[in-house]
């Protein structure tokens, strides 16, 4: 017996001796009934996460932690979002290829008169609603709002593409200049000087 | 091409749960990581070239959500290894020792040599799974190799 043999051996063992057999038909309808409390999540998050469903205090970590629904290039997907004391937040969820990926924000907001305060859940929300651009490998751009999903590769005059956003009556102007950062206002196209 | 889910299940669980093992080595996640590993492939819209493309990318996801599950504050570990190598019915000492041994293994070398192994995939294959050189794949092979020198029979080629 080889090396691979013995080796395939001892691991059809482990497996037959621990794995849990699924079943598809089983198996779907949990996956659905899991999608469908997906979407109960997402209108308690488009409610500004008022309500005490799904939210916990998470000891290891810290702070407030719950469950969101967040736009990742155009489509809705779960994620692990916890508010620090601070304000601070971090937000994780799972890639595509199964890895985790976790972004992070949010901090002090200073007011008018100079004082300073963590940002509130809603100001977290609209943070992490914001538009995103992804310049891809094939050398096309896009931008991704909620479950919009615009290439913009062609719209770029001397470096710099303004798109007008609209998700319901909410309405952005976005400002992208090529490679260089991005910057949307709700009232007019932002001024390329005005950023980066 | 996509597969149905019956078929996959079918073709799949086994591999998906002994890699899955390999690197978190706790049962329970094992089986969290494949379930997991099929939703995201119900979930997703992704096309496929063919099955060995298709393959490969559940094996990918298999891995990184092993690692994530073991890696998480969250784990159950509900078995220890130890408790789990004692119950699981290998045939003779050769075979306990064999997984004993690569139980032991740092996980960067375990995943490579299951991958060889067990799947009897080449290095540029290992590689394009775990998303690292080939250089890479073939260096934690042989160190792999080395530490299992006492339970592996055949010559390093």
């Amino acid at each position: 017996m080889t090396d691979k043999e013995r080796y395939q051996k001892v691991f059809d063992t482990v497996s037959s001796f621990g794995m849990e057999h699924l079943e598809a038909d089983k198996f779907m309808k949990k996956t659905k009934k899991h999608a469908y409390m997906g979407t109960a999540a997402a209108i308690a998050a488009a409610l500004l996460i008022a309500g005490s469903t799904g939210v916990a205090y998470a000891a290891n970590v810290g702070g407030i932690q719950r469950t969101i629904q967040l736009w990742i290039h155009g489509d809705q997907t779960d994620a692990e979002l916890v508010i620090g004391e601070n304000g601070e937040y971090n937000v994780t969820w799972q890639k595509e290829d199964g890895s985790a990926q976790t972004i992070g924000g949010g901090g002090i907001a200073i007011e008018a008169d100079g004082t300073e305060r963590p940002l509130t859940d809603e100001e977290i929300m609209e943070e992490l609603y914001m538009p995103e651009v992804e310049y891809k490998d094939d050398g096309t751009v896009w931008v991704y709002y909620y479950d919009q999903e615009i290439e913009i590769t062609d719209m770029f005059e001397d470096g710099i593409c303004r798109v007008k956003l609209i998700n319901g009556n909410d309405t952005l102007y976005m400002t992208v200049k090529y490679d260089n950062g991005y910057s949307v206002s709700r009232d007019k196209y932002p001024d390329p000087d005005s950023f980066n | 091409m996509r597969q149905s889910l019956e078929e996959l299940i079918e073709l799949h669980q086994k591999s998906l749960y002994a890699a899955a093992f390999s690197v978190c080595r706790n049962i329970d996640d094992a089986n969290d990581a494949v379930q997991d590993t099929f939703i995201q492939y119900y979930t997703s819209k992704k096309q496929f070239h063919d099955g060995e493309h298709l393959k490969a990318w559940l094996l990918r996801v298999a891995i990184n959500r092993a690692k994530d599950i073991s890696g998480s504050f969250w784990k159950r570990n509900r078995i220890s290894i130890e408790d789990c190598t004692n119950e699981l019915p290998f045939e003779n000492r050769e075979e306990h020792a064999l997984f004993e041994e690569v139980m032991k293994l740092p996980e960067k070398y375990r995943e490579v040599i299951h991958l060889y192994y067990y799947e009897d995939l080449s290095a540029k294959e290992i590689a394009r799974i775990l998303r690292i050189t080939e250089g890479s794949v073939k260096m934690r092979l042989s160190r792999g190799r080395s530490f299992l020198r006492d339970v592996l029979k055949e010559e390093e080629s």
